[in-house]
């Protein structure tokens, strides 16, 4: 088959569930220009090349063609800037959360996750059957992000509401008007930055002990973020900081229940748990493909020439699969070595929010496999959200027995 | 426990620093301090920090003594 649709079919929502034969067709064939002029890269070392090549911008105004006019009031955020303007920004929103200036803030939250992960599976202790999703994965780290940030835990329902317009605008489906999605996309832009914007103003004026109040008191030698730019960096943080952690929990608990024997030797040897994370990260990572990258000048890749201003996609959980870089890749093993996955991207623009995902993800799943008990999947596979991006089950049926009497 | 990071690997992504702040440091933006022989109630954020370094560069010994980091084959993570 063509390979000139397969972003097409990528896409496709029929796909969802399964679309790693697509990437395997996509790495037999190398980098595939698709019939709307961008280009996919689906193999492990190209990926990691590109990944690290400065001739690659992050930034959509590079674009040559015409949906690089987002007609956005304000500035992107550092996920969509190259360096220097990226690095300044990140490393303003590095000081209240990580190394060198805060290297304690994601280790004093493991109590936090490990109580709030408790919590949610007191809640499931009756049931024969819950939605992983809607029970568990959502709330844990809605709720890790709301207190790391100091987001009011109430005002959440309509953040999360924001956050799904923003995350559909990101994709374009068959038959949908991308420009009323990119209009609404914007529009909630909008609106969760001015919501979060106002947050920061009240937090300057009363100090809490939470990190938007760190960030908005912070006077470092490079200064402070200027109201728009806060306004786009707490976005980013709030939407990325939850949304990719319910896809890696879920995808997560999903994975181990195809795997029984993989579930039952975390039971007997929990200290796997951690490389157990990273596999999953590789098997079944929550952001498949990097959409938005874009050359500064024609550029040859795996013998194909990709011109300046193009469309350019980075098919991470394609590299994750790639033969040439995995040993049996399409098997999950949860004691893997040398295993330099993809799956939290790589390079300048690597996850900011990375240890906070393994805290949770890690700490997720040790809790449901010791609280559930003989957990099975109702339906395989479950329903997935429509995101061909950031992709993950809307909900996951699951049975279990339920125990007589006080749990362990 | 013993533990050596392989520096001409560290690329300074610090996810070790997050994961066990009390041993691993970051001096500036990127060079790294740590450790070489942490307390025993480190040790699960030390193997946390071990699986989590995105280029695989710390190698972890459980047992003091000369097995302890000398080569991939001490890494008993």
């Amino acid at each position: 088959m063509s390979t000139e649709t397969l972003l097409e079919r990528i896409n496709a929502y029929e796909n969802r569930a399964d679309p790693y034969p697509l990437y395997a067709e996509l790495r037999e064939h190398g980098v595939a220009q698709q019939n709307d002029g961008s280009y996919l890269v689906g193999t492990y070392h190209e990926i990691a090349a590109l990944l690290h090549d400065p001739r690659i911008s992050s930034d959509v105004r590079h674009r040559s063609t015409p949906d690089a006019a987002r007609p956005d009031a304000l500035p992107p955020s550092f996920i969509a800037l190259d360096d220097p303007e990226h690095d300044r920004l990140r490393r303003l929103a590095m000081r209240p959360f990580g190394p060198p200036h805060s290297p304690g803030r994601v280790d004093a939250l493991h109590e936090d996750i490990v109580e709030i992960a408790r919590e949610l599976t007191d809640g499931l202790r009756d049931r024969d059957r819950i939605d992983l999703v809607d029970d568990f994965a959502y709330p844990l780290p809605v709720t890790v992000i709301c207190r790391l940030l100091g987001v009011p835990h109430e005002d959440m329902p309509e953040l999360r509401g924001w956050t799904n317009t923003i995350i559909a605008s990101l994709d374009h489906s068959p038959g949908e008007d991308p420009q009323e999605k990119q209009r609404a996309g914007t529009a909630a832009r909008m609106a969760m930055g001015a919501y979060l914007g106002d947050l920061a103003e009240r937090r300057r004026a009363n100090p809490a002990d939470d990190m938007i109040s760190a960030l908005v008191h912070d006077d470092g030698p490079e200064g402070r973020l200027d109201k728009p730019e806060l306004m786009t960096t707490l976005t980013l943080l709030t939407i990325a900081g939850h949304e990719t952690t319910v896809n890696l929990i879920t995808n997560g608990m999903l994975t181990l229940l195809r795997h029984p024997e993989v579930l039952e030797r975390l039971r007997r040897e929990p200290e796997l748990m951690p490389s157990a994370v990273e596999e999953l990260l590789r098997y079944e990572p929550p952001v498949q493909m990097l959409p938005q990258r874009t050359p500064l000048t024609d550029i040859e890749v795996g013998g194909v020439i990709i011109p300046q201003g193009a469309p350019l996609f980075l098919m991470l959980a394609s590299g994750n699969r790639d033969p040439l870089r995995f040993e049996d890749p399409d098997h999950f093993d949860p004691a893997r070595r040398d295993n330099r996955h993809f799956g939290f991207g790589s390079g300048v623009h690597s996850c900011f929010g990375a240890p906070l995902a393994r805290v949770e993800t890690q700490v997720a799943l040790a809790e449901l496999l010791r609280r559930l008990d003989g957990p099975r999947l109702v339906e395989d596979p479950p329903p997935y959200r429509h995101s061909p991006i950031l992709r993950g089950p809307r909900h996951l049926p699951i049975a279990t027995d339920v125990r007589a009497g006080a749990d362990a | 426990m013993q533990i050596v990071v392989d520096l001409n690997r560290c690329e300074g992504y610090a996810q070790c620093v997050f994961l066990a702040p009390k041993v691993f440091e970051l001096h500036g933006e990127e060079a790294l301090l740590y450790a070489p022989a942490p307390p025993a109630e480190q040790a699960e954020r030390v193997r946390r920090a071990a699986a989590a370094c995105p280029v695989q560069a710390i190698l972890v010994g459980e047992q003091a003594g000369a097995d302890a980091g000398t080569g991939a084959g001490a890494d008993v993570r």
